[in-house]
């Protein structure tokens, strides 16, 4: 019986609700910073990540599953084990790195091909704001080809996960959309 | 809702499985679930896990499928559906690609996850790490091994083991703490809720880390020397196993070394006492397996002493792990256990059959003639409730009895007998009985007449076609000479009559040797008669030696009597060869090129037996094995010296097995050598010595090297083994110099083969080529080994770009070529006779100022000059201060025979030599008196 009120409950304020969301991106970008930024609000120190992590957190009582999949060459290929069910994808972009937009934006395009992702919204992260000489938002996004994805909800936020600058905004920004899809 | 969760724990819990692609669906399903159901996840991996424990596997797409499944319930935190993830990813990673994919998750809990997790979670980390990974999760090993809880400590120190091989350096840079990991004495954080009757700790952790410390440094002897003061003093080890490990790390030294154990003496003296029974007993193996000649008689006694007082406890495990010690030493030296043989009899009737068989073999062979007839009594009693293995122990060591004490050959033959026809008993155990006897037939001739028919009458009845051929070949040789051979004719045509062709065909041979039986003519008639009868028999092979042998008694018989025929020789043989040679010989024969078929293979340069020579050889081996059965422990454990002089005392006894290894290797060589382009116009190989080896076995670069002697040239191989693990050497050879300069030397240098490059841990052969006159040339050659040494990337393991080296050069120990190097080994009858024929003598005399042991130079000289001993004179009493020691050899290069006699005296001077030398050859003979030593 009281398995049956809670559920109702959690039915109600739509926490029993898990969403996947995975983070993306080029090695090195910061996708594991931006994870534990997320998690436990602080900057942890941390090495190249092989394989991924996971965390599930609650955020606007939503039970967020955050997926971190590591971003070296050998790794990329692996993506697309962890596509199904994903709610959400946030894409992190080093914004210092002009030498490597060209290959992000290539993965960028590539993964929102595929099948399993059709539905996904996309954030993208434009990180590492607080270094000298990083492109603002809108030239990230001229460089990853942003316009010219159709029949998705798609935003960019400028952002540094050092100093938490952005975060926030790009993922109440993300929620907003997933709820709006998913009720 | 209960009823249902109750009903499938139900159906979990029969053991009944689904099949494999239900439950290889439903785990992706339930796995790929968002949120996952933890519980049955749990349930589907247990299933999981039972399919995989049963040997079911996956093709590796399926598996790979698996894996990643299950990879994304890192996302669930519940400890427990963690600790069977774990398992799954440990049984998946060995059929899965891919497996890296979980290794951040992982270290992510071996760095924060709970205790219960952690030792799971390391010991699955080793299973997804490879070389290039390794290193990160260095620190996330040191903190295990250092973790004050004894379980994880003993994880991250038990997968370490899994990681050497994978990542040798990784492991070695936190040896130190897993040095402090022994004398570490963890216990579990958990204080209450223990009653004291349990300890809170086993210290096991102790045990791993002692392990992994001795795989780290087992090349390094004095840090193991070390390792063992350290931990033998006081109280340091509180653990059982860490002991024992202890123990057996202090054999392993012995082994290297055995003039250790004096330094160990009182060491080992005192761990015979521990309060641990099992310590007790590895210290007294290890005190009964080393060579005599280095353990004092008190120390071997009071092992001895203990044994027996271990023989009297009441575990069962520990009374069978001391008698079989006690076994063991039996078989070397009986008289060292008779203290022993009041508890030994009392375990004869032992509740726990292995126990007692073992007992009753260490009796047999500590036993007198007086109490061999109740003994055999004792075994019929239960020989028939105990398995065929340890059936086949008794009867061996019955065997090794009837040729020690060949008076008792009734009792004996009537057990044999007996155990033969009562009918069970496979293959192997009616072969061992059948051996026996057939000892028996040949070295106890009383026994001859009664084994013989009793052999005739198991033939009547027996299902194995290998035991049927070797009775019926026994029967044709020795039954034509007994005093009825038309009994065992009978015996053998019945044969002829029922069997299969194969047991036809060797009944046919047997038959024709009773044809020459002299005194019977009407037997021959006889034997004729049958003959002509098998020729008409249904098997090509039957008819065909049915026909040949009815031929040669035809020719036999127009020959006559005073001019006997080379037919008779066909028929029964008068001479064996020396099988072990003439395999290498043959072998030798098919390894060379092609111009070599066009002479045939010649058979003469074989060493043949004739029948008596060949059974005092075969007594000899028989009288051998009886002492050596147990080396395959013991023979680790003496001196490389030794075992050499083992290997030499094999060749003429019998080819041991180490001596068919040597043939093998020089096959090997000699097809490597034939296959080099420079050296095919040497011709064939006339000997190869011995891979002797010339540097440290500790040292950066080890090297060994092989002399390969042709008619006019002479190859030295080296092998070199890089076991540095960041550098290769490039362009490697061995620059070989002939200690005499000038005009004066024998050799000249004609080629050099150097190794392009030698990457770290493999080993290249390089060679040096002489060429030389015919003769006997003996020559010191000083080498030195040249390379140029290039660092290696760690993450490429290719030399760095534009990195030029550096050249240098490293002295290794010299490789002479001696009259040794010309002379193998061969058997002689009569050894005092034929040293008197040799028309060639010369004398010299050596002194050795060192204070070494006897054995010591009896083995050097055996090893220097290649000869074979006689008369057991390579064995030096260990209480006498004089020698005599007589060996034998032929020249390889024209057959010439030489016998030496080196009498030896030792004194607090030293030891003094006087070596007597006679051959065939004069230059031979001064040759090896003068290098002797």
């Amino acid at each position: 019986m009281g398995n049956f009120f809670s559920s109702m409950f959690d039915r109600l304020w739509g926490v029993n609700k898990e969403m996947r969301i995975l983070i993306l991106g080029l090695d090195g970008a910061g996708k594991t910073t931006i994870l534990y930024r997320l998690q436990i609000g602080e900057v942890v120190t941390t090495k190249p990540t092989i394989g991924f992590n996971v965390e599930t957190l609650v955020y606007k009582n939503l039970k967020l599953n955050v997926w971190d999949l590591g971003g070296q060459t050998s790794i990329r290929p692996y993506w697309r084990c962890y596509y199904s069910n994903t709610a959400a994808v946030i894409f992190v972009v080093d914004s210092t790195d002009k030498d490597r937009m060209l290959t992000a934006s290539k993965e960028l395009h590539m993964m929102l091909q595929e099948e399993e992702l059709q539905d996904a919204a996309l954030l993208v992260f434009a990180n590492k704001q607080d270094q000298p000489g990083a492109l603002s938002a809108s030239e990230v996004s001229k460089q990853l080809s942003l316009v010219e994805l159709k029949d998705r909800s798609w935003s960019i936020v400028a952002s540094s996960a050092i100093k938490g600058e952005g975060i926030s905004e790009g993922l109440d920004w993300l929620i907003d959309v997933v709820r709006e899809e998913q009720l | 809702m209960s009823t249902h969760t109750y009903k499938k724990f139900e159906e979990a819990e029969s053991g009944v499985l689904p099949d494999k692609m239900t439950i290889y669906q439903d785990c992706l399903n339930a796995f790929n679930e968002s949120p996952v159901n933890s519980k049955r996840c749990r349930l589907l991996i247990s299933r999981l896990l039972q399919l995989l424990a049963q040997g079911e596997t996956f093709p590796k797409t399926e598996a790979t499928a698996l894996f990643f499944a299950v990879s994304k319930l890192f996302q669930h935190p519940n400890d427990s559906l963690r600790q069977v993830v774990y398992l799954a990813i440990k049984e998946l990673s060995a059929v899965s690609d891919d497996i890296l994919m979980a290794t951040s998750s992982i270290m992510k809990d071996v760095q924060n996850g709970s205790d219960m997790i952690k030792p799971n979670a390391i010991r699955s980390l080793t299973r997804v790490l490879d070389e290039s990974t390794a290193f990160s999760a260095e620190r996330l090993f040191k903190s295990g091994v250092v973790s004050k809880h004894p379980s994880i400590s003993s994880a991250a120190l038990v997968s370490s083991y899994h990681l050497l091989p994978v990542a040798e350096s990784t492991v070695k840079r936190y040896s130190n703490e897993t040095q402090e990991a022994v004398s570490d004495l963890k216990t579990f954080p958990y204080q209450d809720g223990l009653s004291e009757h349990y300890p809170n700790s086993t210290y096991i952790s102790q045990y791993h880390a002692l392990g992994l410390l001795f795989m780290l440094k087992h090349h390094d002897k004095i840090a193991l020397m070390k390792l063992v003061q350290q931990f033998s003093s006081g109280n340091t080890l509180k653990n059982q196993l860490a002991q024992v490990q202890l123990v057996k790390l202090v054999g392993s030294l012995l082994a290297k070394d055995p003039q250790l154990v004096s330094q160990f003496g009182p060491l080992l003296l005192g761990w015979l006492s521990n309060k641990y029974e099992s310590v007790q007993l590895e210290d007294a193996k290890l005190i009964t397996s080393l060579p005599d000649r280095y353990v004092s008689p008190e120390i071997f006694a009071s092992a001895v002493q203990t044994l027996q007082s271990l023989l009297a406890v009441p575990r069962v495990t520990t009374r069978f792990a001391a008698v079989r010690v006690l076994n063991k030493i039996s078989m070397i030296a009986p008289e060292k256990i008779v203290i022993c043989n009041p508890e030994l009899e009392s375990l004869i009737n032992d509740s726990n059959r292995n126990v007692s068989t073992y007992a009753i073999t260490a009796l047999l062979k500590t036993g007198t003639s007086n109490n061999i007839a109740s003994l055999i009594k004792t075994i019929t009693n239960f020989i028939h409730e105990i398995s065929d293995d340890f059936k086949i122990i008794i009867i061996d060591a019955v065997r090794t009895m009837a040729l020690k004490f060949p008076e008792e050959w009734k009792h004996i033959l009537n057990f044999l007998v007996n155990v033969l026809k009562q009918g069970e008993g496979g293959f192997q155990f009616k072969n061992s009985i059948v051996e026996a006897l057939f000892d028996l037939v040949q070295f106890v001739p009383q026994s001859k007449e009664v084994a013989l028919e009793n052999l005739c009458d198991f033939i009547e009845d027996c299902e194995y076609n290998e035991i049927l051929v070797r009775i019926l070949h026994l029967l044709g040789k020795e039954g034509p000479s007994m005093k009825t051979p038309s009994l065992y004719v009978r015996h053998i045509y019945n044969r002829v009559v029922l069997e299969n062709s194969i047991v036809r065909s060797a009944a046919v041979v047997a038959l024709s040797k009773f044809a020459l039986v002299k005194n019977d003519p009407t037997l021959v008639e006889s034997i004729e008669i049958l003959l002509r009868r098998i020729s008409n028999d249904a098997d090509d092979e039957v008819r065909d030696r049915a026909t040949i042998a009815l031929e040669f008694i035809e020719s036999i018989k127009s020959n006559g009597e005073s001019d006997p025929s080379p037919a008779e020789d066909l028929i029964q043989s008068k001479y064996t060869y020396d099988l072990a040679s003439l395999e290498s010989k043959l072998s030798q024969y098919m390894s060379a090129k092609q111009e070599s078929f066009k002479k045939p293979f010649d058979a003469s340069s074989i060493s043949r037996y004739t029948e008596d020579e060949r059974k005092a050889i075969d007594l000899k081996k028989k009288q051998e094995q009886m002492f050596s059965k147990v080396p395959t422990g013991k023979s680790k454990g003496k001196s490389t010296v030794s075992s050499d002089a083992e290997k030499r005392n094999g060749t003429y006894a019998g080819p041991g097995s180490d001596e068919m290894d040597q043939d093998l290797q020089s096959a090997k060589f000699a097809e490597e050598l034939g296959s080099i382009d420079d050296f095919k116009s040497f011709g064939a190989i006339v000997n190869t010595s011995k891979d002797v080896p010339l540097t440290e076995t500790e040292a950066e670069f080890v090297v060994t090297g092989v002399k390969h002697l042709f008619k006019n040239h002479v190859v030295l191989q080296f092998h070199i083994t890089n076991t540095l693990t960041d550098v290769a050497l490039d362009n490697v050879s061995v620059g070989c110099s002939p200690a005499t300069s000038g005009d004066d030397c024998p050799l000249s240098e004609v080629a050099t083969i150097a190794a392009d490059r030698i990457k770290p841990s493999e080993t290249f052969a390089t060679y040096v080529a002489f060429e030389k006159s015919e003769e006997v040339v003996t020559e010191d050659l000083l080498n030195t080994l040249y390379f140029t040494t290039r660092e290696l990337d760690p993450s490429t393991h290719e030399p760095f770009d534009g990195d030029e080296g550096f050249q240098d050069e490293y002295e290794i120990d010299s490789l002479p070529l001696t009259a040794g190097d010309y002379i193998k080994g061969s058997f002689v009858g009569n050894f005092s006779a034929c040293f008197d024929e040799l028309p060639n003598h010369e004398v010299s005399v050596y002194n050795i100022r060192e204070n070494i042991p006897l054995q010591e130079v009896v083995d050097k000289v055996v090893v220097n000059t290649s000869c074979l001993t006689f008369d057991n004179t390579q064995f030096v009493s260990t209480d006498s201060n004089t020698h005599t020691l007589k060996l034998y050899g032929k020249s390889v290069l024209n057959g010439a025979r030489v016998a030496l006699v080196v009498r030896m005296i030792k004194s607090s001077k030293g030891i003094a030599l006087k070596v007597e030398g006679r051959s065939d050859d004069p230059t031979l003979c001064s040759d090896v008196v003068n290098e002797i030593i």
